[in-house]
């Protein structure tokens, strides 16, 4: 029985060669960082951010292919009369381990899911933010947008006169009914390392140092966010 | 008594129900007769506003058609929020059930609160999310609660209503009233959600 995959987990270090090639355009900000930890800040980011951040696929499919084995591996573990009762308490940790893992990756899918129901029209019409979609996002995001519209046409727009009856008008006065994500919502940032200055609503530049922690509109840190070089905390 | 009447009244109470829902945290029954009042209105507005504007010089139109256009945005406005909030509240009650849309559907008391498009809105909801959770059924089931994390991976349930014979790791249990069992929690965590059982702390 080969134990490795197991406690690898419980460690979620395995940096293997599929790794390496995920930092190559985001270096990890820290060398001891796992896919499990990666995905935290991530899903701490996205947590915070007021937009939709880019989606992590690679991340995530790693992570899922991850408790898949893991899954396969308990089960097959459990069932075989050879496994000792020290060996049991380690697969009760590992699939413990495993539960807490699905949670982080649960709770990360619905946070953009929430948004995405949020957005919804607007990224149907937004190129930008569909780029940082993955397929099944954007399918739903387009079927979510289409049901709000289906649904506020029966029961409000095809009663009104037809001048009326469309949803993006742009009336005088307030703003659009699309809703929009506000970037310049405020964001505390944590520098992961020294940032290249960024330039703050009034004129005047910021650099942040490692560890420095500052609270700026979101579109003032957008870029760094991005690139793993800052946090949101 | 003033019987006087302002343009948007009407949008006025409809936007106040909207507010007592959240700060009560409670859907309110549709308010199918106010939206009808407040569709005639914009009919109203629209007419007055064409004869407005017909009889009127073009190049020096009357003041009076701003305060009109004004009025039949901010109806108009007022009515999407209206079932936009709604429809907000209707998909939060959807994910705290767990997506289980017959358990909203079968409840009276919340069947009737709703219009018959918005329970055609929840179906349609519903076949979107269960087609996106299918992308990740292989791995995990992303209808599951996200508020409280794991800690442990038994619980101890104690069964408030009868509930059937489930499947779990641990083979299939016949969950019936008042009976206590030790389960995973991963197996059995809808079943709380929804109120078949109580987690005994």
């Amino acid at each position: 029985m080969d134990w490795d995959d197991e406690d690898a987990l419980l460690a979620t270090s395995s940096k293997g060669d599929a790794l390496d090639f995920l930092n190559l355009d985001a270096p990890a900000p820290t060398e001891t960082e796992t896919p499990l930890s990666e995905l935290i800040r991530h899903w701490m980011n996205e947590r915070h951010a007021p937009t939709i951040l880019a989606a992590q696929e690679q991340l995530l499919g790693l992570l899922l292919d991850h408790i898949r084995r893991q899954t396969d591996a308990v089960q097959a573990l459990r069932g075989h009369p050879s496994t000792s009762e020290e060996e049991h308490i380690r697969i009760m940790l590992v699939q413990t381990e495993v539960e807490r893992v699905k949670f982080i990756v649960r709770s990360y899918i619905r946070t953009r899911l929430y948004k995405i129901e949020k957005y919804a029209r607007f990224i149907t019409t937004d190129a930008e933010i569909q780029t940082r979609l993955t397929t099944a996002e954007k399918a739903y995001a387009s079927s979510q947008a289409q049901h709000t519209d289906r649904h506020l046409h029966y029961s409000v727009l095809q009663s009104l006169p037809p001048a009326q009856a469309h949803l993006d008008d742009q009336p005088i006065f307030v703003p659009p009914m699309v809703t929009q994500p506000n970037k310049s919502r405020a964001v505390f940032a944590y520098a992961l390392k020294e940032c290249p200055p960024v330039r703050l609503p009034d004129g005047t530049t910021l650099t942040l140092e490692k560890d420095q922690l500052t609270l700026v509109p979101f579109y003032v840190v957008e870029h760094l966010v991005e690139r793993g070089t800052a946090e949101l905390v | 008594m003033n019987d006087t009447r302002q343009f948007g009244d009407l949008a006025t109470q409809l936007v106040t129900e909207s507010r007592r829902s959240t700060q009560t945290d409670n859907l309110l029954k549709y308010n199918d007769s106010l939206v009808r009042s407040i569709i005639r209105e914009q009919r109203d507005l629209e007419k007055a506003a064409q004869t407005l504007a017909i009889e009127a010089d073009p190049d020096n139109l009357p003041p009076a058609l701003l305060i009109y256009q004004t009025a039949i945005s901010r109806n108009k406005r007022c009515l999407l929020a209206y079932h936009t909030h709604r429809l907000d509240h209707l998909k939060d009650m959807y994910w705290a059930v767990g997506g289980a849309l017959p358990h909203i559907l079968s409840n009276s008391d919340i069947r009737g609160k709703l219009s018959p498009h918005e329970v055609d809105y929840l179906r349609q909801y519903n076949s979107t999310v269960m087609e996106f959770r299918g992308e990740f059924s292989y791995e995990l089931d992303i209808m599951a609660g996200i508020t409280n994390p794991p800690k442990d991976l038994l619980v101890l349930v104690h069964v408030v209503r009868d509930c059937g014979v489930i499947q779990t790791e641990q083979g299939s249990i016949d969950f019936q009233k008042d009976q206590r069992f030790m389960v995973r929690r991963a197996d059995i965590e809808h079943l709380i959600v929804q109120g078949y059982l109580e987690e005994v702390s």
